[in-house]
């Protein structure tokens, strides 16, 4: 048994030690074009909140610890297509089970439409986003995932092969201790014949 | 940018509605539908496919080997998921998911049956890992063995299942993540596995997986059956070798016995049978794709919920790529103050559409009890008359598929050479048009299929409406044509918002 729970733990180390390569969250991706480029932006998201529709883009899709990012908003009325014109809070929070304080990013005015706001992280890791606006008396706020350097090493495979591996183990774990127990009922059966 | 394929153009529509008109016609003048004789031509009697029908049948290898591909192909595509692009044109996971095996495979269900489940590669792997071996009979001890308990034993599981999957492919927008694919795949295997090392057989199979219980429901309309040869070779069988396996071949994993087999439903065209049959008496055969539906197959309860949420989630399919549709769930979500991806609007919109047939469904079987002279219980004709739905479901789901099939699957070669989509750029407004511009199968003959798909699922149905009213009156009542004026409604209502969703043009997907 001891030298199964060994193999188990070998597997799981091993599985864990696989490079696992950034993937995206949503959206496209920056083939290292320069963050003035007109080409499709890194990463893009868009979605509605209110009455506006709101189109939010980051650069670089996975942007290093210490490296210069940027996120750029741009949000238009649902009903005829005006953009927003006032002033949008970029804040930012750890995305994680223990998050910590929000922080203020920055607070910017529109530049042809767009909100604009550059960021440094010097953690890796999951953030949101947050952007808020007012329109009509009404607060806006909306949220993005943004992820700082490479996943975690432990991913969905290293998950997937960790659960099968459980349940194999409970399955052969379980037939052996039925398999010993009927040959106890049958010697205990033969002894009393 | 958004692009849309054009709807079926008028003429082909009008065709399809003067044929539709004249086959209602007939079957409400048409005094009786009393069963014919049937017809059926063993695979092995044809040209190219009777060898493959041979050699399958004579060694487990080719089957194993297709195993392999399949299974190869699967883990390309959690590979590329995982660690490709997130460009979902570009992306292995993504184009060989959702844009060729998703379309294809409802294709292939009409001239295969349920081949597909005999090389899934979420089932071979959950077998390889559980049973630890390639093809031979396992040692019992390999899996728990428990029976399914008893609430379980049904396809509400299954339903379940296909309406998260359609949920999470139309509203979470799976079918553009590369990512999420593969996420999703990976899940399946974990739980076929957990299935497979707790229960018996292929439990899995039978009452959870929503792709196999789509392609054994859709099963009953195809082409091609696994049947006995000769009835009374197995009428004589005592060793029920098709059932309980021998030394080496696994019995049926769905606990099927050959010899009373009336319906394809839970069949997982493994071979299991074809190779334990002392007699050598179970073959693939031709056969006429409505027989099964109108009169072989039996009516249950939760089989007849599972064939009407077919027939709510393909109509929904069609409904959430269409331009309104997006106008009206941005407009719904004003109302409700729904933001970000409009995950409950969307998800209140599809528990609508999913409803409102089924609702539609059950006032007419109602009507339908209140016409009929004989006292029937409310459930058996309702489960009786479900049947009606398949065909409606099955056409249009073909015809739907087919659009995605011929007009996105172009570029899937290119995608092939390099699945995970290195140093590649997302498809240029000129490779869209090109694509738009160039189907795989001229437009003419996309829509006269389209057409002539509709057109057969309404005479289908129409033939079931018709055989299953005239047994629910178990020869206790003269046969009136308005007795099926209810079940006639219902299928021209299904049918005509199904040929107009098809009119409408349609968001092209990637």
């Amino acid at each position: 048994m001891q030298h199964f729970i060994k193999i188990i733990v070998i597997s799981l180390i091993w599985i864990s030690c696989f490079p696992a390569y950034a993937h995206h969250v949503l959206g496209r991706p920056s083939y290292s074009l320069g963050e003035d480029s007109n080409t499709p932006p890194s990463m893009q998201v868009e979605t509605q909140i209110g009455d506006f529709y709101v189109t939010y883009m980051a650069f670089p899709a996975f942007p290093k610890p210490n490296e210069q990012g940027r996120v750029n908003l741009y949000a238009s009325r649902i009903d005829n297509g005006q953009p927003f014109d006032g002033k949008v809070t970029f804040k930012v929070n750890d995305d994680s089970w223990f998050a910590g304080e929000e922080e203020i990013l920055g607070v910017q005015n529109v530049d042809d439409s767009v909100f604009r706001q550059g960021f440094i992280f010097q953690k890796e890791g999951d953030y949101i986003i947050t952007a808020e606006f007012e329109s009509g008396g009404e607060p806006y706020i909306i949220d993005f995932p943004l992820r700082i350097g490479e996943p975690a090493p432990l991913g969905p495979i290293g998950i997937t092969v960790g659960i099968l591996i459980f349940v194999l183990a409970v399955v052969n774990v379980m037939q052996r201790k039925r398999r010993f127990q009927l040959k106890a009922q049958r010697a205990h059966q033969d002894n009393n014949t | 940018m958004t692009m849309t394929h054009p709807g079926l153009p008028d003429s082909w529509l009008w065709i399809a509605i003067v044929i539709m008109s004249l086959a209602l016609l007939w079957v409400m003048l048409r005094k009786t539908n009393r069963a014919s004789v049937e017809h059926f031509i063993s695979v092995e009697k044809i040209p190219v496919a009777g060898l493959l029908a041979k050699l399958f049948a004579a060694s487990p290898w080719p089957l194993l080997i297709l195993k392999f591909i399949s299974v190869a192909l699967f883990l390309a595509v959690i590979s590329a998921g995982l660690f490709g692009t997130p460009i979902p044109e570009r992306n292995l996971a993504t184009t060989l998911t959702w844009t060729v095996w998703w379309a294809g495979l409802i294709i292939t269900v009409f001239f295969l049956g349920s081949a597909w489940c005999a090389v899934c590669p979420w089932d071979t792997i959950a077998s390889w890992l559980v049973k630890r071996r390639l093809w031979r009979r396992a040692d019992a001890s390999a899996s728990l063995g428990l029976r399914v308990p008893k609430a379980w034993r049904n396809v509400w599981p299954a339903l379940l299942m296909f309406i998260v999957l359609t949920w999470l492919e139309l509203g979470v927008g799976v079918t553009t993540n590369p990512y999420a694919t593969a996420l999703l795949s990976l899940v399946m295997i974990v739980l076929a596995t957990v299935y497979m090392a707790v229960f018996e057989g292929k439990a899995f199979c039978k009452h959870v997986c929503p792709v196999g219980r789509t392609v054994g429901f859709y099963a009953q309309l195809s082409m091609v059956e696994l049947r006995p040869r000769h009835q009374q070779t197995c009428a004589g069988c005592e060793t029920l070798e098709c059932y309980h396996g021998t030394e080496e071949v696994e019995p049926c994993p769905t606990n099927l016995v050959m010899g009373r087999l009336t319906q394809s439903t839970y069949c997982t065209s493994c071979s299991a049978c074809t190779m334990s049959c002392p007699h050598d008496n179970v073959g693939w055969r031709v056969r006429s794709p409505a027989a099964e539906a109108i009169q072989h197959a039996r009516p249950h309860w939760d089989e007849a919920w599972f064939m009407l949420g077919l027939l709510g989630l393909t109509t929904f399919h069609g409904i959430t790529m269409m331009e309104v549709w997006e106008q009206a769930l941005s407009g719904f979500a004003q109302v409700i103050g729904d933001s970000g991806q409009l995950i409950m609007s969307f998800s209140v919109g599809m528990l609508l559409v999913f409803a409102i047939p089924i609702i539609f469904y059950a006032v007419l079987i109602k009507i339908t009890q209140f016409l009929i002279p004989v006292g029937i219980d409310f459930k058996q004709l309702f489960s009786n008359l479900a049947f009606i739905s398949l065909p409606l479901a099955f056409v249009y789901h073909l015809a739907h598929n087919l659009n995605h099939l011929v007009r996105e699957s172009r570029g899937f070669t290119d995608v092939l050479m390099n699945p995970m989509g290195r140093d590649s750029l997302p498809l240029s407004s000129q490779e869209m048009h090109m694509r738009h511009m160039n189907p795989l199968i001229s437009e003419q003959l996309l829509y006269a299929l389209q057409a002539g798909l509709m057109v057969f699922g309404f005479w289908l149905a129409l033939q079931i409406l018709q055989r299953r009213t005239m047994e629910s009156l178990k020869g206790q009542s003269e046969w009136r044509s308005h007795y099926l004026v209810p079940g006639v409604i219902f299928i021209i209502s299904v049918t005509a918002f199904n040929l107009w969703l098809l009119v409408q043009p349609m968001i092209m997907r990637m």
